[in-house]
């Protein structure tokens, strides 16, 4: 483990997380109610459940030995091995290496702490929603996010903050006819 | 002769001025949020499907399909210009369009792509308009031993076809069909995976899960990123139009990458970022200018751009005339198909005839508005490029957040965009690609259903499989699609050997 790769020691966490998936999952099919015909309700996801919990161990497996194979040959280049596709919105989420005649850059990672500082953030914006209503809770999350990011320019926040509230609840509301909630301003 | 009436007949309501106009704005403003950096047509499409809620279903379905013609186009620009692909289909763009435009040739680069795209995607809807009626007749001999082995080729095509791990690309699927399960069943209306949840047994909303897969994770990860990740934006101010030699150098790539686009696009489960990287490789492979690969080949922009599109028009065959999604972005646009209550397939032919005619008819329309206003209005485009991230992302969380809650009208659904929100996170931070778990969750209830009537028929025995002409043909092309790859890649790998050591 200790001279491995960030990318390998990375596949031998998300190797362990489908795997603790898989086995969840698996356990949950036995509340499924079995039934007499072929195909019964638990067949799917009992595959489902097994199939993530061998591409899990799969994946650790893979990672040890990559690891120790490269523990053994020269330790470098080892991160290119396993590098991942370009960022979300993709096609298929994947890129035919094929002639290994494409390279492409793995996007830059944030620091987590500050990722999970947005999804709190975002999850209190989700819990605002309702009972204060589209328009307060809108402006409050992007006045927030923005100055987050460019705390400087708070009147230019500010005023996108109000204007895109108002300008998307006016047309969800009255071009789309998608009733927002009103919330305490109702 | 029937095709050409019914796509007579489809051409004369999508060209009314309705139809028109929202295959006008759909190709807009797909351009203007495929422009949008980080956002691919995928993306694109998961965030507007909410405002083709409460639409006309042919107007909806025109509405989505230019914006996903238009977000491709839109997403060539930001490759082009910033280098930064919103989707995998226009990586290579992002190699060769970009050097191009450093070299003060982006116009040039952005032409290409645009009159590539245009021919390829004719070309490729001409295809759909004729195979079409062709694959509906075939599919009249289909039982559900075929359906279920052309979803499971899908499903397992999606995996094999990707780069990097095929466990991840794999598992992948797996989380996407565990996700697909979790809810009543269908046939025997018990609950499944709802871990004692009541709010569970509805399932869980396709149009939520894309949203917060495609959306939410690239806008959390770019507002956490900060400033300093500052782009330096292409400007071509003076720069010339394509010249005589970039023509000449461009038409044979537009040829090969509509031909390998389409072929590629058909095959289900394979999209057209495929079809892209393949025509990347193989213009190079060609050229007699290898060396300027990588330096602003104009062939490295125009083959895989027109691919990419030849793409599109062939993955909405299978798409069309069997119900089966070639690719993650065809299978939101099943979702849609069956939010109006439609059902893609031999039978929308007969029954919908007018519906489906009217759509493929607004996508040649679109194809035409998409290079009458793109090209001059690529400049306005641009300067979408400059546009604050912070507003960007915040907006576009607001606006998928928006989508969820005129989905559900509920806290739950809100937590569940959330919730996914993260998973989606962990994923790639996993390096597990995101697109083949739309699939699969789109797929799921055609597979499981499927499976069940085909083992029903057979008395619970898998030999239909191997009986049925029909089915026996599919496993053999099967086999031969999953070889087929493996024996390219050796037999490129081995020229390349060889080429290295002639070299010596």
């Amino acid at each position: 483990m200790r001279s491995m790769s960030p990318a390998l020691r990375g596949d031998v966490i998300t190797g362990l997380a489908v795997t603790l998936i898989g086995v969840v999952y698996y356990i949950a099919t036995f509340w499924i109610q079995e039934t007499n015909n072929i195909v019964t309700p638990r067949t799917f996801p009992a595959i489902v459940g097994i199939a993530l919990i061998v591409l899990g161990v799969f994946l650790v497996g893979q990672a040890l030995y990559r690891g120790r194979k490269l523990a053994e040959a020269a330790p470098s280049a080892a991160d290119s091995a396993t590098g991942r596709a370009v960022g979300s919105g993709g096609e298929d989420g994947s890129a035919s290496g094929g002639a290994s005649a494409v390279v492409l850059e793995a996007p830059e990672d944030p620091p987590s702490k500050k990722v999970v500082l947005q999804f709190v953030l975002f999850f209190v914006y989700l819990a605002i929603l309702i009972p204060i209503g589209f328009l307060l809770s809108t402006t409050a999350f992007l006045m927030t996010m923005t100055s987050i990011y460019a705390p400087h320019r708070w009147i230019r926040n500010l005023i996108f903050s109000v204007l895109f509230a108002l300008v998307v609840y006016v047309a969800f509301v009255y071009g789309l006819a998608v009733y927002l909630p009103v919330g305490i301003l109702g | 002769m029937d095709t050409l009436i019914d796509l007579g007949g489809g051409f004369a309501s999508a060209l009314e001025p309705l139809s028109l106009a929202f295959a006008l704005l759909g190709v807009l403003l797909g351009t203007v949020v495929g422009v949008l950096p980080g956002i691919g047509p995928i993306s694109a499409i998961a965030i507007l499907i909410p405002v083709s809620f409460g639409m006309e279903p042919v107007h909806g379905l025109i509405l989505l399909c230019g914006i996903y013609y238009g977000s491709m186009y839109g997403g060539s620009i930001t490759a082009t210009l910033i280098k930064t692909p919103g989707e995998v289909a226009s990586a290579v763009t992002a190699i060769e369009g970009y050097e191009m435009a450093r070299q003060g040739r982006g116009k040039a680069a952005l032409a290409t792509a645009a009159i590539g795209s245009f021919l390829a995607g004719t070309l490729a809807i001409i295809g759909l308009t004729f195979l079409s009626p062709v694959l509906v007749k075939l599919a009249n001999v289909f039982g559900a031993t075929e359906y279920f082995l052309l979803m499971a080729t899908a499903l397992l095509l999606a995996s094999t076809m990707s780069s990097g791990s095929r466990a991840k690309a794999l598992i992948s699927i797996f989380i996407g069909l565990a996700v697909g399960l979790v809810g009543l069943d269908f046939q025997t209306g018990l609950p499944r995976q709802t871990f004692g949840l009541n709010l569970l047994s509805d399932g869980i909303d396709f149009t939520i899960f894309a949203m917060a897969l495609f959306a939410i994770p690239e806008a959390i990860r770019n507002l956490a990123l900060g400033r300093g990740a500052k782009e330096e934006i292409q400007s071509f101010g003076e720069d010339k139009w394509m010249t005589k030699q970039d023509w000449q150098r461009s038409t044979m790539p537009w040829a090969r990458g509509s031909v390998l686009g389409f072929i590629i696009g058909i095959l289900p489960g394979v999209g057209p970022s495929l079809a892209s990287f393949m025509s990347y490789i193989m213009e190079k492979r060609i050229s007699k200018r290898k060396d300027e690969f990588g330096h602003g080949a104009i062939e490295g922009v125009a083959g895989p751009e027109a691919a990419n599109n030849a793409g599109v028009g062939g993955a909405m065959i299978p798409l069309f005339s069997l119900g089966i999604p070639g690719s993650a972005t065809t299978a939101l646009l099943l979702f849609v198909f069956t939010m109006y209550g439609l059902q893609p397939g031999p039978l929308i032919f007969r029954d919908d005839s007018g519906l489906i005619w009217t759509i493929i008819a607004s996508m040649y329309i679109g194809n035409v508005a998409l290079i009458i206003l793109n090209l001059p209005l690529v400049g306005v485009f641009v300067k979408l490029l400059k546009m604050p991230k912070e507003i960007l992302f915040s907006s576009i969380l607001v606006l998928v957040v928006i989508g969820a809650y005129a989905i559900e009208f509920s806290l739950f659904g809100l937590m569940m965009l959330g919730i996914f929100g993260v998973i989606g996170y962990l994923m790639e931070k996993g390096g597990i690609p995101l697109a083949p778990s739309i699939l699969a969750l789109v797929l799921v209830p055609l597979l499981e259903d499927n499976f069940r009537r085909m083992l029903q028929i057979s008395g619970g025995s898998f030999m239909p499989l191997l009986t049925r002409p029909v089915s026996l043909s599919i496993i053999v092309l099967m086999i031969l699609g999953i070889v087929g790859p493996i024996i390219f890649r050796w037999w490129v790998r081995r020229r390349q050997l060889l080429a290295d050591v002639s070299m010596e």
